[in-house]
């Protein structure tokens, strides 16, 4: 289980986290929020490659907020995918294993379950947006991570690529059986994927029921403001 | 025609100040002298510790720089990082001739005498420290300008695979920055080619030995032998024109890829 505690982050004297807690089971929780609003933040504190001001993270009762990402066993899809472009598809799934990371044989599972395995001696920038997601994906999931992060993966994406791509995610995510933070500002993608929801508005989180009371909550704060704005 | 006023104005003005000068220097090209420089054994001498020095100095520069690069990445909130960038700057505001006077005292008899009678000074060594002073901070700049053009969340995502800062860089940020540690180098190589006072003021101006192709054009306009000056002067124009299409070509291939 991934722990939450009053998480604070300020960057240049702005709260970022303001008192952010959250449990996550080993299910998919969905993070719905506008831009600007803290959730890309959140996901980078929990990976360490942001230092929290103030609280903890921990992942199964272990207490990880002092480490840095080398040491947490955080997965992170990072919105753009970021590939290791001077490197080919395969070098870029298998590369945990440099770090003694992950073993053969689920990489190879990981390859055949995503549909990687007739691109494996491509450079990752040759490939469609949709694969590039997939093997981000795969990368990550093949260092055998205590959790998942991942920064709206298929923001990039069509809408029918994205149709296609969602299930594909959903089924990789779950067979890993660990919690998975997932942040989106995208309707279709939060229903479709998620188990629990929470909505994440000027660094403050609040955990919803579903991913339509995300939705409105979030119409309704934008309401509010343009209101407040007039006024 | 008021589109192009500035070209108009620019035009004469590059022509007259950057153009005419070279012009000038070549057209006092005179036959007789160039074959005397061609064979003079120190203009040659002068060639070749001009160019080994500058290559050294230039790969010095450029392994400080893949260091500096690293602060840059990983460190720029330190200490360490905010004055090993002010120290990047500091060469390039400095009179040469100081920064020459600086390396004398400091690596001169006084304090590296058990080296040899005059320390580091007057030799190739002290040349070539004399050369990597004043180009290193194109090295560095080149190479912090490279890193702040990389995709930041490769390094991120290689740090949570579990590479240790150090093994991110050296095996996600240095195989990227290749066009720009190729940049640095010739940045470098071409700084230090064309540097005069600080390394006449450390490395000294001993024909055969720690002469370098500037020193040997100022000796021979001392001595009164203008046009081999003029031929020595002819000779670094081409190699600085080889090093400026280098350069342009190692830009368009960066800018391409």
């Amino acid at each position: 289980m991934l722990q939450l505690e009053k998480l604070i982050l300020k960057l240049g004297g702005q709260t970022v986290l303001n008192n952010v807690s959250l449990q996550v089971e080993p299910k998919i929780h969905v993070i719905i929020g506008l831009n600007g609003s803290g959730k890309s933040s959140l996901l980078k504190v929990i990976a360490g490659i942001w230092q929290l001001d103030n609280g903890t993270v921990s992942i199964n009762g272990r207490n990880i907020s002092g480490l840095p990402p080398e040491d947490r066993r955080v997965g992170y899809v990072p919105q753009h995918q970021a590939l290791f472009r001077n490197m080919s598809v395969e070098q870029n799934i298998r590369y945990c294993l440099r770090n003694k990371r992950g073993n053969e044989a689920r990489i190879d599972g990981l390859i055949s379950m995503l549909g990687l395995k007739d691109l494996l001696s491509k450079r990752p920038q040759t490939l469609s947006g949709g694969y590039q997601s997939r093997v981000s994906l795969a990368r990550t999931l093949a260092s055998e991570p205590e959790i998942m992060l991942l920064d709206e993966p298929l923001c990039d994406l069509d809408v029918s690529i994205k149709e296609r791509l969602i299930p594909t995610f959903k089924a990789a995510l779950i067979s890993q059986s660990i919690p998975v933070i997932y942040v989106t500002h995208d309707a279709m993608e939060a229903s479709l994927l998620g188990d629990s929801f929470s909505v994440m508005n000027t660094g403050v989180l609040s955990v919803v029921q579903s991913a339509e009371d995300a939705f409105n909550t979030i119409r309704k704060r934008i309401f509010n403001n343009n209101t407040n704005d007039r006024h | 025609m008021n589109r192009h006023l500035i070209a108009l104005l620019f035009t004469p003005l590059l022509l007259l100040l950057i153009v005419y000068p070279v012009v000038a220097l070549l057209s006092n090209l005179e036959l007789a002298a160039v074959g005397k420089t061609l064979v003079d054994p120190f203009f040659w001498d002068s060639v070749v510790n001009t160019i080994l020095s500058a290559l050294a100095a230039a790969a010095l520069g450029v392994v400080l720089a893949v260091g500096f690069g690293y602060c840059h990445l990983f460190l720029k909130h330190t200490l360490l990082y905010r004055l090993a960038n002010f120290m990047n700057d500091l060469p390039i505001a400095l009179p040469h001739t100081v920064a020459g006077l600086a390396l004398l005292l400091a690596f001169g008899r006084n304090q590296f005498g058990f080296v040899g009678p005059t320390g580091l000074a007057f030799t190739l060594i002290a040349v070539v420290l004399a050369m990597f002073f004043v180009s290193y901070p194109l090295a560095a700049r080149t190479v912090a300008s490279g890193l702040d053009q990389m995709d930041r969340e490769t390094i991120e995502v290689a740090r949570t695979l579990g590479d240790t800062p150090t093994k991110a860089y050296l095996r996600i940020a240095l195989p990227v920055l290749g066009e720009a540690l190729f940049s640095g180098f010739l940045l470098a190589f071409a700084r230090s080619l064309s540097e005069f006072a600080a390394v006449i003021m450390f490395g000294g101006n001993v024909p055969g030995s720690t002469q370098v192709l500037a020193s040997y054009v100022f000796t021979k306009v001392e001595e009164g032998e203008l046009a081999m000056a003029v031929t020595a002067s002819a000779f670094c124009i081409l190699l600085s024109l080889g090093l400026v299409i280098a350069i342009m070509i190692g830009r368009k291939r960066h800018v391409t890829t």
